[in-house]
């Protein structure tokens, strides 16, 4: 029983391979996890790393929130089964458990009690005598469980523990490690390629890809919201079909129109949190369906408005005994054409024939959208971006005939036809002079999401806990004006985030010993205690030649005027390069040597100012292979 | 048919998790072996036979080469031949116009035991060998078993140090050590603690074969006992070992043999030790063949040579399957 917290865990082979990129995550207590992906995504380097079988090359383990990066595997409370067993071949089933018991110096029949207990819930109390050789790879297998449940850890991992296994088998043997898992009451950790085995055993699954996360969410959520192609992909058979093509909104109606010619209507609310900036009518996106998603056209069936229908041309019809699965194309010239091919699920009665033109009903409900180019997905379960059309009249944001001051620092020319682009947090409820009418409330984990209609605008805000509005209500809400972006004014968010470029260098003290500073700008701040340890940890002493960078929020800087008391070589001196003042807050961008950095501050232009940054909040990076360090 | 309705059986038991009791989930696991056992295919019993032509050809090819390697073995097993009939020669002198000795005795062996200081020096020999043998081989399994497991930064340039080292001739020191040893042991240098150093020093030169074997015990049983709380060392020697029997064997036998067999470097030290007894068996038995013994000592050196050859010989008959298995264990990747 424990929980797990990986920080910034990256892994990095010879100093230029990164195996492991930038991984983060928190265990709850309990948990199932499951890490899949293709091979050398580096699900198991980040295993081994868990168990100390690997060495981490730069961020923070805590297991229990204790920091155990520096503990041998024995110390970890953890333990391993290995996809090829690795049971002592010398030692009898009883001795491959009690090793460790052993080697802990237990005494005897408290050894005794627990391998039997252990052999009990695995069934393998009558091979307790047996050599490992001697047992069929499902029974070795129990064994390598055996030996981990004797030592009672706080976290269970498993490396690709069924892959040895007959595909049958592997299915029972599931079932058993989820049963396992309920009983035990304790946090697993499990790899393995087989997305099979990801949706029906962990209670969240680690999707990843060359190193990195691409998406960490319960099954269900990965299923119906991957966040990219990749995930959407790996998740599920067969695959999931795409599409590429363009979406044109007119008015009331979305269309998709392939590049393999065919069409897909559907009204705008079915596609209303698709950003506008797509329905253009040009820009490349990729239409993704699962097969669920798509049937045969079955005319008594009941449509409810969800289904937009299409034709298409079959090419193979798979039998499969209680179903059949078909591919068809949706390019009506070639049944064979590689963008338009389309499974989908059917009755096994179902008489069709290849060079068949059949009738398909698509789902607006469930389908996915990704950028052609990033693959991600523009379709989100929770939108990125509001997108609200508007004019700047009089110092004024206006849209459907509302009017919301603007502070100083976004006051432009009067403009008419601008397009204001926020992210969805930025829009608040409860307050305010715009109001908006909800049309949907849904629940989306981390709170509720609800879409808000005003006049012909769709927007959606996200807040905290159960909802506190209902479907029908009129609610105020406000923007932040810090995040809001309106192109045509040039008006664009500050950048929030700061980076510095130096290094780190130490210097002989008089009495001896050494201290240690970041050399930036011409200054030297003093890092903390704790980021000097992570960086020597990572390091060693290489940490002197390493070209570091040095990456701050606005909030973590403190401005002051520069006055006789806060001249030190510990600050950074700049001047004042521009002030922008977005009413509750005013944040001053400063020239250094050649840097830039914003920060708050309430002065004048061209003040010269003396800045602290707090040291606590600094992040380190290392420059030559973008790896967080501390 | 029948396989997939006991897993689907399987798997309804199993969605019932929380209610299942003890029993349940051992009849589980009963089935769960069932189901696996009907799933293992059975073997085919003897595979397709090869067509005539090539059997033929297979036996033609066995024949010449057991042909050519018995000629070779009798080339071989002359000399040896002659030795041991020789031993049991009872006519004196060096030289015997046959083969075959016309007057058979043990004498020579009667006066090995009684006349001479032989007893002395196989005593000697004996228990430098056995020293030299528990060191060496301590030395090289954990040089080698390190090599294998422990990735330090010289690992690698000194692996190939060690492997260009190994390949010059021991003797080519013969007189720097001769040296070192006058100042390692000032006092007594020519002795047999510096025969044991000697033979002991250089040990972890030849970690090569055992090197290669270690490669191939899988790591996963390495980690496995470091995750279950091993250190190295009880890794090494509760884990590593027990599964090296071959590899243990074969080094055991090297390094008895090497300074059981030792003339050059013991004639090098020992020269001039008025004591003979001191001598190991080839230092002495060779000062038999000295012109002026070697009419009265001929066939007592040939007794002594079998003498000599006995326990090796009885050690790798006894240890010949270990013993192919370390080599070519070491050798391939399984």
């Amino acid at each position: 029983m424990a929980s797990l917290s990986l920080k910034h865990i990256f892994k990095v082979y010879d100093g230029t391979v990164k195996a492991v990129n930038d991984f983060n995550m928190e265990i709850e207590d309990n948990e199932f996890i499951v890490f899949v992906g293709p091979s050398g995504c580096g699900k198991s380097t980040t295993l081994r790393m868990i168990a100390g079988l690997e060495e981490i090359t730069a961020g923070e383990l805590r297991i229990d929130g204790e920091v155990v990066n520096d503990y041998e595997p024995k110390d970890r409370n953890i333990a391993m089964v290995f996809q090829n067993y690795a049971l002592y071949p010398h030692m009898s089933v009883y001795e491959n458990m009690a090793f460790s018991l052993r080697t802990m110096h237990l005494p005897q029949n408290e050894i005794h009690k627990k391998v039997t207990e252990a052999a009990e819930i695995l069934g393998i109390t009558q091979y307790l005598d047996r050599k490992p050789k001697a047992l069929s790879g499902g029974q070795r297998q129990r064994v390598a469980l055996g030996r981990a449940i004797v030592r009672n850890p706080k976290v269970f991992l498993l490396d690709e523990p069924l892959s040895n296994l007959d595909a049958k088998l592997r299915a029972a043997m599931r079932a058993e490690i989820s049963r396992l898992h309920k009983r035990l009451n304790t946090t697993f950790i499990y790899v393995t390629h087989d997305q099979v085995e990801a949706m029906t055993m962990g209670t969240r699954i680690v999707v990843m890809k060359d190193g990195f996360i691409q998406q960490i969410d319960t099954p269900t959520n990965l299923y119906d919201y991957p966040d990219n192609m990749f995930v959407a992909g790996f998740m599920g058979t067969p695959q999931m079909n795409f599409f590429e093509g363009t979406l044109s909104r007119r008015g009331d109606s979305v269309t998709f129109s392939l590049d393999c010619g065919a069409r897909i209507d559907m009204p705008y609310s079915a596609a209303d949190k698709i950003p506008a900036g797509y329905m253009d009518g040009a820009k490349k996106v990729v239409f993704g369906v699962r097969h669920g998603g798509i049937r045969l056209y079955d005319p008594s069936a009941a449509d409810n408005g969800e289904w937009s229908h299409s034709k298409a041309v079959v090419s193979v019809v798979e039998m499969l005994g209680d179903e059949s699965l078909v591919y068809a194309s949706l390019d009506l010239d070639d049944p064979d054409s590689e963008g338009g091919t389309v499974i989908l699920k059917a009755h096994p009665d179902t008489r069709v024939a290849r060079g068949d033109i059949v009738d398909i009903s698509i789902t607006q409900r469930k389908f996915h959208v990704f950028d052609a180019e990033s693959g991600h997905s523009i379709k989100r379960r929770i939108p990125e971006e509001n997108v609200i059309p508007c004019d700047i009249k009089d110092r004024k944001l206006c849209f459907e005939g509302k009017g919301i001051p603007l502070p100083p620092a976004l006051v432009r020319p009067d403009t008419e036809g601008a397009e204001a682009v926020m992210p969805t947090s930025a829009l608040t409820l409860g307050d305010g002079e715009a109001t908006a009418t909800v049309a949907r409330t849904e629940d989306v984990d981390i709170g509720t999401l609800y879409t808000l209609t005003a006049g012909s605008l769709t927007l959606f805000a996200i807040e905290d806990g159960k909802p506190k509005y209902s479907v029908g209500d009129t609610v105020k809400f406000t923007l932040d004006f810090c995040k809001l972006k309106i192109d045509k004014c040039g008006i664009a968010p500050p950048h929030l985030s700061n980076s510095l470029s130096g290094g780190l260098i130490r210097e002989k003290q008089r009495g001896g010993g050494y201290k240690f500073f970041f050399s930036v700008c011409g200054a030297k701040l003093i890092p903390s205690k704790e980021i000097l340890e992570k960086l020597f940890m990572c390091k060693g002493t290489g940490i002197f030649r390493t070209p570091l960078e040095l990456v701050f929020d606005a909030d973590a800087v403190s401005a002051e005027k520069v006055s006789e008391s806060n001249i030190d070589s510990t600050r950074l001196f700049g001047t004042v390069a521009g002030i922008a003042d977005y009413g509750y807050i005013r944040y001053a961008e400063i020239s250094l040597d050649g840097a830039r950095v914003i920060a708050p501050y309430d002065g004048q232009v061209s003040d010269r100012v003396a800045l602290q940054i707090d040291g606590q909040r600094i992040t380190v990076k290392d420059k030559k292979i973008d790896m967080i360090i501390a | 048919m029948k396989q997939e309705q006991k897993n689907i059986d399987l798997t309804q038991n199993s969605q019932s998790v929380l209610t299942n009791t003890a029993a349940n989930s051992a009849a589980n696991w009963e089935e769960l072996d069932r189901l696996e056992a009907s799933l293992t295919p059975k073997s085919k019993g003897r595979r397709g036979g090869f067509r005539i032509g090539m059997s033929l050809r297979r036996t033609l090819g066995d024949m010449v080469g057991q042909i050519v390697l018995t000629l070779l073995s009798m080339v071989w097993i002359i000399p040896l031949i002659y030795l041991i009939v020789q031993s049991f020669r009872g006519e004196p002198g060096a030289w015997s116009p046959t083969f075959f000795p016309h007057e058979w005795t043990l004498d020579n062996y009667k006066r090995l035991f009684t006349q001479t200081q032989f007893p002395r020096w196989y005593f000697n020999t004996l228990w430098i060998s056995v020293v030299c043998c528990i060191v060496t081989s301590l030395f090289v399994l954990s040089v080698s078993y390190a090599f294998s497991r422990i990735r330090f930064r010289a690992r690698r340039p000194l692996m190939n140090i060690m492997l260009i080292l190994g390949m010059f001739p021991g003797f080519m020191s013969m007189s720097a050590v001769y040296f070192l040893l006058k100042i390692l042991l000032p006092m007594n240098y020519q002795s047999h603690l510096s025969l044991i150093i000697v033979y002991c020093s250089g040990a972890a030169l030849s970690y090569y074969v055992s090197k290669g074997f270690f490669d191939t015990v899988p790591r996963a049983l390495d980690e496995a006992a470091r995750i279950d709380g091993a250190s190295r060392f009880r890794t090494f020697v509760k884990v590593i070992l027990p599964l090296s029997k071959s590899i243990i064997i074969y080094t055991v036998l090297i390094s008895f043999i090497a300074p059981w067999c030792d003339y050059i470097f013991v004639s090098y030290i020992m020269s001039g030790v008025p004591d003979t007894g001191l001598y190991t068996v080839s230092l002495g038995m060779y000062s038999w063949l000295e012109r002026e013994m070697i009419q009265q000592y001929f066939t007592t050196f040939c007794a002594a040579a079998v003498i000599v050859a006995l326990p090796i010989t009885a050690l790798f008959m006894w240890l010949q399957k270990y013993y192919v298995e370390g080599v070519t264990g070491g050798a391939v990747k399984g």
